[in-house]
């Protein structure tokens, strides 16, 4: 293996695993932030505490993966200048003002806001810690929008010149709405909505199936994660075939390999326009990714319109294979994302920014060794992180709500009968 | 102001952010061990061994319900505060991207070491109270002390590096190895760092705990300044003798150091009086003011090479047009950011209790 394998391993892995992550916090965000509001403003003291029983139920599942997502992410931010300083070199002028717009705009907020929301549940007004977690869903999503800005450009690069051999950012506006970003990002948007809704489905059918005594909190969950499931995953087909003539138009070699048209017509165009070169990428793992992708959504697509009519009736849980089916399919959705990044990211190779600078010219100088263990550590260390999140993310929606440690109030020594502690602020019923 | 300079300032306001509220974070987290028994202090009720082990000065430790008073401490501005590094590297992607790939790449090893050190720290404070068991728990309170100590002597040690030259290669780049990473001034650095860190984080304890965990952290905390303090006065006989810091700025670099040396000071007399709040501003300074030490000790070069020369601020930053683009957002969102996390710091000000809520 040389350095720049060494280098793409690295970062191929680091950043699956992350996403794996990302698509989730996405996913759940906007459900928790749903079924907050609607718990905070439910007047019935019975129902509002099934869904604030909900809110912290969820709530709690959506907090165990971001604390992955967050650590991972902190990898992410120093990768670029760590093994890819060529990208700094050559694009540095263009390439990092969407980093460093997406840390100080959204970033920042959302995890500043997430840990108030944590930490606030009986200290905070109850409207604004529900407007806390809405912003925690606005800034997760402003985030996936500069990030998608920073890695359309990397695939199309718009709104720059290069001079003696360094990119200058000519046209801001054209950055920011680059078509290749702009589609992709309502592709993982909806991507992600989708793999939340089958997230609270599958683990609502569960405790159905396991014959959960907490029936009106599972049944109102179910209801939201099938119906998010269904109509997201219906758009994200549709939004994903918009890409195609983005594709088409712009990166002609992944084009023919989706379509299955003449490569080698393909391969001699952009040795036309960049001169003589492979300009193949590993043609079957795009191919086989793309194919993976496209039989997974749909077949939850298919699932999840289904489950819709069923919900009637509470026909979907009522057969307990039905309901274990709905708990089979939660991994679907992120495998499939995996291969939509294998398409887009394997299938630019070997351009880093494409047409401008190749991944093989812009590894840093830094030695194999170093290389070599960095990868190691990394790679061991998130995948330990990973196994690690999500046995706590079983175990805890296994347990189920009573299990939620997210704002509850456990009962103290001093509250329990016979402890008779006169502590500092004793609960004095408001007046 | 040119835009540069704003750009330098901002960045050097991330860097210096960051170092204050991680710096307390990784503090904590070293001191975990000995700052953890949320009931340190003397207690009605507890029986005469208690009380003794709270004249001692120092808890048992996580508590049997899993609760650590120094991470309780920290726990609400947790998430709040790692967020300044990584704004610090967008920022510095943004607005000065020749220096982010020399920089990170340079220091390679360094920089792994203090990422695996958070991903496992970062890691361990938020599922720690996740998982059952006492040999898990074993293992996340050892990731947590791991995860505030690695990054706190790597940090160290790069501070030292940029005040003494970066090793460079003849094609430009730079690079460093064993010999220069544990090379005596930039461990004398590092091993200053994390002392300063954990008395900064101890001062922090002292802020926020219960009375008798307090009364703890301040002891704690001012045997660690002196101690970061006698570490800070190795790396400067160091310097003397011309085996430590080479400055650009010679007079601007000894005013600065003797003002860290000032708030060193300042911070171990206010822990000594109980003063938590000045002792707790003193020891912000104090790891704050290394940032500017090497941006205005080091002027204009952002990364020094050890043979001379080096990256200046003119070669590192961004195209105008980026900055000018750039500065559009930053008047308006780093205030913004100022305010949400003063209000943060807010909602939670006072000092912990067994009341308080406890997540991580």
């Amino acid at each position: 293996m040389s350095a720049a394998d060494l280098a793409r391993l690295q970062f191929a892995a680091t950043t699956s695993v992350h996403w794996l992550f990302v698509i989730l916090t996405m996913g759940l965000v906007p459900i928790v932030a749903i079924m907050h509001t609607r718990a905070a403003y439910t007047r019935d003291l019975a129902k509002r505490a099934v869904r604030e029983r909900m809110t912290r139920f969820w709530g709690q599942l959506y907090v165990i993966n971001y604390a992955v997502g967050i650590v991972t992410g902190l990898v992410m931010e120093f990768q670029f200048g760590l093994s890819w300083s060529g990208l700094s070199k050559f694009a540095g002028n263009v390439f990092g003002a969407p980093l460093a717009l997406e840390t100080l705009i959204a970033f920042f907020a959302e995890s500043t806001f997430l840990g108030m929301w944590i930490f606030g549940w009986g200290r905070m007004r109850r409207g604004i810690h529900v407007v806390l977690i809405w912003l925690v869903a606005l800034t997760a999503y402003l985030s996936a929008f500069w990030i998608l800005v920073a890695n359309g450009f990397l695939q199309h690069p718009v709104g720059y010149e290069v001079r003696d051999g360094v990119a200058y950012l000519t046209d801001f506006w054209a950055l920011v709405t680059n078509a290749n970003a702009q589609v992709a990002l309502a592709h993982i948007a909806l991507a992600a909505l989708t793999t939340g809704g089958i997230f609270v489905a599958g683990i609502s059918a569960w405790h159905f199936a396991k014959g959960t005594r907490e029936t009106e909190l599972f049944r109102s969950s179910l209801r939201l994660g099938v119906w998010v499931s269904m109509l997201s995953s219906f758009f994200v087909i549709i939004v994903g075939n918009l890409q195609v003539p983005v594709i088409e138009k712009t990166q002609p070699i992944k084009a023919a390999i989706l379509n299955g048209t003449d490569l080698a017509a393909a391969q001699a165009q952009e040795v036309a326009a960049h001169g003589p070169g492979d300009y193949l990428p590993w043609t079957s793992w795009v191919k086989n990714s793309m194919d993976l992708m496209t039989i997974l959504g749909n077949t939850v697509s298919t699932i999840t319109f289904i489950a819709v009519f069923l919900l009637l009736k509470d026909l979907l849980v009522r057969k307990r294979w039905l309901a274990y089916l709905m708990t089979a399919i939660i991994p679907l959705p992120f495998i499939a994302s995996v291969g939509g990044w294998m398409v887009r990211e394997i299938g630019r190779q070997p351009w880093l920014v494409y047409g401008q600078l190749t991944v093989d010219d812009a590894v840093s100088n830094v030695s194999k060794g170093s290389l070599v263990v960095s990868c190691a550590v990394f790679i061991a260390i998130f995948l330990a992180l990973a196994v690690t999140n999500w046995t706590l993310i079983t175990r805890f929606a296994r347990r189920g709500p009573d299990g939620a440690q997210l704002g509850a109030g456990d009962p103290l020594p001093d509250d329990l009968p016979g402890a008779g502690g006169a502590d500092e602020k004793q609960r004095v019923p408001a007046f | 102001m040119s835009l540069e300079t704003l750009w330098l300032a901002l960045l050097g306001l991330l860097l210096a952010g960051y170092f204050v509220l991680g710096g307390y974070d990784y503090g904590a987290q070293m001191l975990s061990p000995f700052l953890g028994s949320a009931d340190a202090g003397p207690r009605p009720d507890a029986g005469p061994a208690a009380r003794a082990g709270a004249g001692s000065g120092i808890g048992t430790g996580t508590g049997p319900d899993g609760r650590n008073a120094a991470l309780d401490a920290i726990a609400p501005f947790f998430l709040g505060n790692e967020v300044w590094l990584v704004a610090f590297a967008g920022v510095m992607f943004g607005a000065f991207p020749h220096l982010e790939g020399s920089l990170l790449s340079g220091l390679y090893p360094l920089i792994v070491a203090i990422l695996a050190g958070l991903v496992l720290g970062n890691a361990a404070i938020q599922l720690r109270g996740r998982s059952r068991g006492a040999r898990a728990a074993k293992v996340w309170n050892a990731l947590v002390v791991l995860g505030g100590a690695l990054p706190a002597v790597c940090w160290g040690i790069v501070v030292g590096l940029l005040l003494h030259g970066v090793p460079r290669r003849a094609d430009g780049s730079f690079h460093v190895g064993a010999g220069d990473v544990f090379g005596p001034f930039a461990l004398t650095c590092g091993v200053a760092t994390a002392l300063l860190f954990a008395g900064h984080g101890a001062a922090f304890v002292a802020l926020r705990s219960e009375p008798g965990t307090a009364t703890a952290a301040r002891r704690l905390g001012a045997t660690l300044l002196a101690a970061a303090g006698a570490a800070g006065a190795l790396a400067l006989l160091l310097s003397v003798f011309g085996a430590g810091a080479s400055m650009t700025r010679t007079g601007t670099s000894v005013v600065l150091f003797a003002l860290v040396v000032a708030a060193l000071a300042a911070g171990w007399w206010f822990l000594g009086r109980s003063r938590d709040t000045l002792a707790f501003t003193a020891t912000c300074l104090a790891t704050a003011l290394p940032v500017l030490l090497i941006g205005a000790g080091q002027y204009p070069y952002l990364l020094s090479a050890s043979a001379g020369g080096g990256i200046t601020v003119d070669d590192a930053v961004a195209d105008g047009a980026t900055l000018k683009l750039l500065i559009g957002f930053g008047v308006v969102v780093v205030p913004l950011i100022l305010l949400y996390q003063g209000w943060s710091w807010w909602a939670f000000r006072g000092r912990t209790g067994r009341r308080h809520p406890s997540y991580f």
